[in-house]
């Protein structure tokens, strides 16, 4: 049934340093972190294509959650239900919201924040949330003999269709988010990007108020194979804004973003997505409204 | 690729391609026929095996993730004691699973199982798992021969038998 099919060599590094040199041998290697999103394609076995594998999996630094003054710190294939565990005082009700409604308890155990954040076809709900968030990753990148560290906004890794840019060379090891918390954040996933990508939409959405006035305003909108917007304007234009929002203030975000949305992909998006795209907007800017009432 | 592990409680030395699923092991290389997987893409949910004690679906775990572990089947998970307190709740409740799915939402129930008693020896990274954990666990496996109240119940009943056995022992 599966003649001539290659058995693909697997290495599994130890440390830091293995991995970098594997990669740098071994530069057609596929990473393997949770292998949920490869295992899950129709196409994964048999195939006469299988690359080499680079187990990510027996790296005790990449399955690190650290707490500093500033950030909270985790390696990249910290799972997501492991996430879950650190406490609500840790962890930003945002991220808490988007790992809750990820898959099943069973599937988190095995879906790694690194996978996540580096599939490559397929933009999933965590890499809108970690960028509503500001957060930040840790790519190491390994020229010959010398390995580069920088850490980069995490929208940095994407262009505005999603498209994952890192180079082939380059590893994510960590990811770091601030401890600054958002005051009100919603988090809206429709469809499900693994079985029906064309359908879904996804918001994350993180502000922050002081008495009844917008300081920070993240929104970001995930389509998973079209779209990765965050509107950084939205953010100027919100700044100083007092709550409750009105009718034409609402009515102008949403304007503003759909504007985007079709100047990114004027014609390949279809209209299920724009409009639950639209109804997300407006729906998590009324419960913002109906959250500020409330505190009053 | 040559493994070694444990499956039902064999140990086994498997010579299998590194990144074979271990469902297609399983239903090719061993030739246990209670994994009903059609998907081929994690969806169905109709492959769970447990492997160290937890729930996984078989079609997402590869060949060379499987080094030193310890699966258990259904086939295998059928001549444990464990099996019995479930058998009884199906009994109990008059409500069981589909013979398609039967095998897989049975393993997902041990997996839920499994956290209680760990939650309950000490401090776990697993915590007691509410109604609402338990019913999107099960519904893993897309069949929906179970509603909620079923599945809940199911539950209960598993839980009250496997509390008394850990009584029994102490």
């Amino acid at each position: 049934m599966y003649e001539g099919i290659r058995s693909p060599a697997v290495h599994m590094p130890k440390t830091l340093n293995d991995l970098i040199s594997a990669s740098s041998r071994f530069p057609n290697a596929t990473f393997w972190a949770g292998g949920t999103f490869i295992m899950s394609r129709n196409d994964y076995y048999p195939t006469r294509e299988s690359k080499d594998i680079i187990s990510l999996s027996g790296i005790p630094e990449l399955k690190r959650i650290n707490r500093t003054d500033k950030y909270l710190e985790m390696g990249s294939m910290v799972t997501f239900e492991q996430m879950l565990t650190v406490g609500k005082q840790v962890l930003p009700g945002l991220l808490q919201l988007t790992l809750e409604n990820t898959a099943t308890m069973i599937i988190r155990k095995q879906m790694t924040f690194g996978g996540a954040i580096c599939t490559p076809g397929v933009r999933l709900a965590l890499s809108g949330t970690l960028a509503a968030l500001q957060a930040e990753v840790e790519v190491k990148t390994s020229l010959g003999p010398k390995t580069e560290t920088q850490w980069i906004a995490i929208n940095r890794l994407y262009d505005k269709r999603g498209v994952l840019e890192l180079k082939k060379n380059d590893l994510v090891t960590r990811i770091r988010i601030g401890f600054e918390r958002e005051t009100f954040s919603s988090f809206i996933l429709a469809g499900n990007p693994m079985i029906n990508p064309n359908e879904t939409v996804m918001l994350s959405f993180a502000c922050s108020y002081n008495q009844s006035v917008i300081n920070r305003f993240r929104m970001c909108l995930t389509f998973p194979t079209s779209l990765f917007l965050i509107p950084h304007e939205l953010d100027l234009m919100m700044h100083g804004t007092m709550l409750p929002l009105t009718s034409q203030q609402i009515e102008r975000v949403v304007q503003s973003i759909m504007e985007e949305i079709y100047t990114i992909s004027p014609h390949e998006i279809p209209p299920i997505q724009t409009e639950r795209a639209k109804r997300f907007v407006e729906s998590s800017l009324h419960e913002l409204n109906a959250q500020s009432l409330s505190e009053r | 690729m040559k493994i070694e592990c444990t499956i039902d409680n064999k140990h086994i030395l498997l010579n299998v391609n590194s990144n074979k699923p271990l469902n297609l092991i399983l239903l090719e290389d061993l030739e246990i026929n209670q994994i009903y997987s059609r998907c081929r893409d994690g969806n169905c949910g109709n492959c769970v095996v447990l492997l160290n004690d937890e729930a996984v679906l078989s079609c997402l775990i590869p060949a060379f993730r499987l080094k030193g572990v310890r699966i258990l089947t259904f086939e295998g998970y059928q001549k444990s004691r464990f099996w019995h307190d479930l058998e009884r709740a199906y009994s109990d409740t008059g409500s069981h699973p589909c013979p398609h799915c039967y095998a897989s939402k049975t393993l997902i129930f041990e997996s839920l199982l499994q956290m209680i008693i760990k939650s309950e020896l000490g401090p776990s990274q697993d915590e007691e798992p509410d109604e609402e954990v338990i019913v999107q666990e099960i519904g893993l496996n897309t069949c929906a021969c179970l509603d909620a109240h079923e599945i809940i119940a199911i539950f209960n009943s598993a839980a009250t038998y496997r509390r008394r056995r850990r009584v029994r022992r102490y």
